[in-house]
């Protein structure tokens, strides 16, 4: 699904040039629940963005679902994404002036979809995440938990074949992050590829496959190994 | 004190870390202030101002109503101002109710002395003028009554103070020196006081003369003999009321003495039909009005366009005020983290709020000192535009900023700024630290929010306004100006010479006028010269009433025509079409045949054509026993004649030649090259004629048409300057607004983009909620422009109050400029980059 090869991506800041991503070769099957993990400044939030397309200052080749991402222009990448991506963030982000339901509408509105289409794919969205009664109200008055819910069935409403999430539980208590891990086991069952970008072990555990960045290197990939025995020091 | 300093520092710093930010809130305040105290100066001065005298609101004048036949001269205003001496005199003498009653009038004169000559204003005033005025003079002494006895017998004058400065260099002894006054040997008494100008408010007269000289002053009176003759008004007269008399008080009393004075008036009309006996007598009434502003005849002129002058200053200040607002709260709303930050620390709220304040203070305080540095600039380009001259020590009003409207206008400001000051500090009374403090920008609350949307929406409206009626001024401006006067003003100069100013009497005037006119005929590049005793688009007007042979005038009827006495060559000079007949040719002079050339709409009114008026007969004056004693010999095209808003009337125009008493005559040549090329030429010629003769009021034809629509020319003027003004202040909110709202919404903007958004549509998101409220402003302004144009009617020409071209043109650029001042805001939107803008994880 994705084929990622020598992909870097660098910043100026004056005379000197930081590097984020360093050689990073990655290929990620359809289906697969991918933890990607490291310390602070790693590269695993730059790694997202590029996944997610909004990055187009990287160099190296990008294959998502066989169609060359480099070599397509930004207006071409932002179509695609919006078609088969969909993103997760720690803070959320809601938009705190649309209730839930016009919150998870709006990627929707965004495409060409009639109206009537896409009041109902939200009332089943809505219904297949238990949040019917919650619709009309507004972010401020959700807790965190059910905050990010929204956040995810916004984030899948319009069916990606690809869900990114970036630190999906960061700002959730432990009851509230194993609920939300265990709507992306169930989304990654029904066939949703996931990324999921995290600190936490645990939150690593309900995926698949564990890839370790360490400035801007990849350090270690679980791929193709049994779970629970992760490879240190391995380089791409 | 430590605190405040140590504030004061801070907010120093704090306007030199954003320039930009207090160069334009120094900048607006600037503008608002300073034309709103040049305006005021000037309204001030025409409408509110007292004379400069004693006691001035025990000053009041005139207006009499009833029907009249005689002899009227006004300076302007209504003629019903104006009274006979005898009446003036009677009036003065019977009275119970004043403790002084004077009368003046105006005048020009010829002055010379040390062998300089020129045309000076004058007003000629009775002997207790100054008394009545309560003035002291500024050096010797003022006319008394004992220099005001006898016709001619007191050639005695008094200098005002700005022409005893100008012209006499302040010399303190120039009491008991004689200059030549219309070549008569005059008396300085002394000097008026500094300040005064005259009991005829906006009027500048260089000298005081006394009534008893009216006859040396002004020479073409003497057949009138208007000091003796109760059916020639000419004069205004001031009362000054006796100690707790009012007004009415005075009106009632002076009721029975006007009917007997009346009554006594009537005896002089021995052929006066019944009819007009009865308006005489029972129809007519003494008005007493208050006087303290003085008697301004070109006061009803003015009132309305600087009443529309300060509606406009006031929307700008209105404007400058909200825009002030704006970019205060806005950058209040910028500095939430910041002063939350300081609260957390521990501040009190006072500090926090007196820091505020003295920030405000001291933006209010630069924007106060640059708009008073400002105002005396744009009232001098006022004075301007309503004189059309750029010299301006002339003008009735003066550029200079009174005290007391400094000290308004400094006050005002000063306490408008610490209310915008006071309104982002109420802002933080009650701060929301925690949830501040979390987020990465400040946020605005929905109520400063709905603030910004009003005063946005506000100022469009107030533009869309400002500009309508900028609109409907020039297009005022423009149909007066493309009128069809009648004759061509290109390559045209004109200019005045009176011989009976320079010492001559009856018997050379005419001579010494043929004389000038032979002169500018000769000079390299003049085609065609004439002269008029009656100027064309000068507002002046001379009429008379004719009696035309076969047609019998009904009572009522309305046979007064403009009746201008003009040199041969007038119509050649003017390019004024002549349809029938001929000119005056130098053989019309007294002793031959009267004849006079008429216009096509006297010619069509009594006559059916032009070609049918030739040959007629017709008289100057009215009764049965008139003798028809002038022939028509031409029929010349209509003209506007007194100004560019005159329907032309019927004229007669009579040979100068033939005038039993010849005056002044404004002279006209046509020249070759550019007018201006020949004038310093033309004044040297007549120069060398006599140097006691003065040239006075040069100007091209085309300027005399400017002069005449500059209260016209000032309101498009203004309009337009206060529009521009204003569309850019708006420009400013807008750009502040957009910028500030995009700034805030970054986060919101990067989320959007990452959901799939694309730039169209976050410029869209952008501008809907202003495109919005733009609609709203304009939607509001278009009703409130139609009501407020309808109170304007009189100052438009041919132009209807709603025009639609004026509002669409507005709304139009408005449209326009919103789009500009929109566009940076939209594009940095449209280039958030959503990566960044989410980074707060």
């Amino acid at each position: 699904m994705i084929d990622l090869r020598r992909i870097e991506r660098s910043y100026k800041t004056g005379h000197t040039e930081t590097w984020v991503l360093r050689h990073v070769n990655l290929t990620i099957r359809p289906g697969e629940f991918v933890t990607v993990m490291g310390p602070s400044g790693a590269g695993k939030s730059s790694l997202l963005n590029v996944l997610a397309m909004l990055d187009d200052q990287w160099h190296g080749e990008f294959f998502f679902e066989d169609e060359a991402v480099h070599r397509m222009n930004r207006k071409q990448r932002a179509d695609l994404a919006r078609r088969r991506i969909g993103m997760v963030f720690q803070s959320y982000h809601l938009l705190d002036d649309l209730s839930v339901a016009e919150n998870i509408d709006l990627p929707l509105s965004y495409k060409d979809i009639p109206r009537q289409e896409r009041q109902a794919l939200v009332a089943d969205t809505l219904d297949r995440f238990n949040i019917v009664g919650k619709k009309d109200l507004f972010p401020s008055q959700l807790s965190g938990g059910q905050q990010q819910l929204v956040g995810i069935a916004r984030a899948v409403i319009h069916k990606p074949s690809l869900l990114l999430a970036d630190e999906p539980t960061g700002n959730l208590h432990s009851a509230q992050a194993k609920e939300i891990m265990e709507l992306f086991t169930k989304l990654n069952a029904e066939g949703t590829t996931i990324v999921q970008v995290t600190h936490s072990e645990e939150n690593a555990k309900y995926g698949s496959r564990v890839i370790e960045l360490r400035d801007g290197w990849l350090y270690s990939d679980t791929a193709g190994l049994p779970q629970q025995s992760v490879p240190a020091g391995v380089q791409s | 004190m430590q605190t405040f300093v140590q504030d004061l520092r801070y907010a120093a710093r704090q306007l030199m870390r954003s320039p930009g930010f207090a160069v334009t809130v120094i900048l607006t305040l600037a503008l608002g202030i300073g034309a709103n105290t040049a305006i005021f100066t000037i309204f001030d001065q025409v409408l509110l101002r007292m004379l400069p005298v004693e006691r001035p609101k025990e000053l009041v004048r005139f207006e009499w109503t009833g029907s009249f036949q005689g002899s009227m001269s006004s300076f302007g205003g209504d003629s019903r101002n104006y009274f006979s001496y005898p009446m003036y005199k009677d009036l003065r003498d019977k009275n119970q109710v004043f403790t002084g009653l004077l009368a003046a009038v105006r005048g020009s004169v010829g002055v010379s002395w040390h062998d300089q000559a020129e045309n000076e204003d004058a007003e000629i005033v009775s002997g207790n003028y100054f008394d009545v005025l309560g003035l002291r003079p500024r050096l010797g002494r003022l006319l008394t009554p004992s220099d005001d006895t006898a016709k001619n017998a007191n050639p005695v004058l008094v200098l005002s103070y700005d022409y005893w400065k100008t012209r006499f260099s302040a010399s303190p002894d120039v009491a008991g020196r004689t200059v030549l006054l219309n070549g008569h040997p005059f008396t300085i008494l002394g000097v008026a006081p500094e300040g005064f100008h005259s009991a005829i408010d906006g009027y500048t007269p260089g000298v005081f003369l006394p009534i008893s000289m009216t006859e040396t002053a002004m020479p073409w009176t003497i057949p009138r003999d208007d000091l003796n003759n109760h059916q020639s008004v000419w004069l205004t007269l001031i009362g000054r009321l006796k100690s707790g008399v009012t007004a009415q008080n005075a009106e009632v009393s002076l009721g029975p003495l006007w009917y007997s004075l009346r009554a006594q008036e009537l005896l002089g009309y021995k052929s006066a039909s019944p009819r007009f006996k009865d308006g005489f007598l029972r129809r007519t009434h003494l008005k007493v009005l208050d006087d303290s502003t003085g008697f301004m005849p070109r006061r009803a002129d003015l009132k309305t366009p600087l009443l529309v002058l300060m509606g406009m200053v006031f929307v700008l200040a209105a404007m400058c005020a909200v825009n002030v607002a704006t970019l205060l709260l806005l950058r209040a709303a910028g500095r939430v983290r910041e002063i939350s930050m300081r609260y957390a620390l521990g501040a009190a709220r006072s500090r926090i709020v007196s820091q505020l304040l003295v920030e405000g203070g001291v933006l209010g305080l630069c924007g106060a000192v640059a708009g008073v540095i400002l105002s005396p600039f744009i009232a001098r380009v006022l004075v301007q535009l309503m004189t059309s001259s750029e010299d301006t020590t002339e003008a009735p009003y003066s550029a200079s900023l009174d005290l007391r409207v400094l000290l308004f206008t400094l006050a005002l400001s000063l306490l408008v700024t610490i209310l915008f000051s006071a309104a982002p500090a109420l802002q933080f009374l009650r701060p929301r630290l925690a949830e501040t403090l979390r987020q990465s920008s400040g946020t605005a609350s929905k109520r400063s929010q709905m603030f910004r949307k009003i005063a946005f929406g506000l100022q469009i409206a107030l533009t869309v306004l400002l500009l309508g009626g900028a609109g409907l001024f020039l297009k005022t401006l423009t149909n007066l100006r493309g009128q069809n006067i009648g004759f061509h003003t290109e390559h045209v100069v004109s200019f005045d010479v009176d011989p009976t100013l320079a010492g001559y009497g009856d018997d050379r005037a005419q001579q010494v006028e043929s004389s000038v006119l032979d002169a500018v005929r000769g000079v390299a590049g003049v085609q065609q010269a004439a002269g008029t005793t009656d100027p064309e688009i000068s507002g002046d007007s001379s009429n008379s009433n004719y009696s035309v042979q076969g047609h019998a005038a009904a009572e009522e009827e309305d046979m007064d025509f403009e009746s201008p006495r003009i040199t041969t060559g007038y119509f050649a000079t003017l390019r004024q079409p002549l349809l029938a007949g001929r000119e005056f040719s130098s053989a019309d002079v007294k002793g031959s045949p009267e004849v006079a050339v008429v216009n096509v709409t006297f010619a069509k009114r009594f006559y059916g054509t032009p070609q049918n008026a030739l040959g007629r007969l017709i008289s100057e004056g009215a009764g049965s026993d008139i003798k028809y004693d002038t022939t028509i010999v031409g029929v010349v095209g209509d003209v506007r004649h007194q100004n560019l808003r005159d329907t032309p009337r019927g004229t007669v125009y009579r040979p100068y030649l033939q005038q039993k008493h010849p005056g002044g005559l404004r002279f006209y040549a046509l020249t070759a090259q550019q007018p201006e090329a020949v004038e310093s030429t033309i004044r040297e010629q007549i120069h060398r004629l006599d140097p006691k003769l003065v040239v006075d009021g040069m100007r091209t034809m085309e300027e005399q048409v400017n002069r005449s629509v500059s209260n016209e020319r000032a309101l498009a003027m203004l309009a337009m300057s206060f529009s521009a003004l204003a569309l850019l202040m708006t420009a400013v909110g807008l750009y502040g607004v957009l910028a500030f709202a995009t700034a805030q919404r970054t986060r919101e903007i990067g989320v959007r983009m990452a959901l799939g958004a694309q730039r169209s549509s976050v410029v869209a998101l952008v501008m809907r909620e202003m495109a919005l409220t733009a609609f709203l402003g304009i939607a509001l302004a278009l009703p409130v422009a139609f009501v407020l144009s309808r109170l304007v009617r009189s100052q438009l020409y041919e132009v209807q109050p709603g025009d639609p071209m004026a509002f669409s043109g507005a709304v139009l650029i408005s449209v326009l400029m919103i789009l500009v001042a929109a566009a940076v805001p939209a594009r940095r939107a449209a280039s958030v980059d959503p990566m960044k803008a989410l980074r707060t994880e």
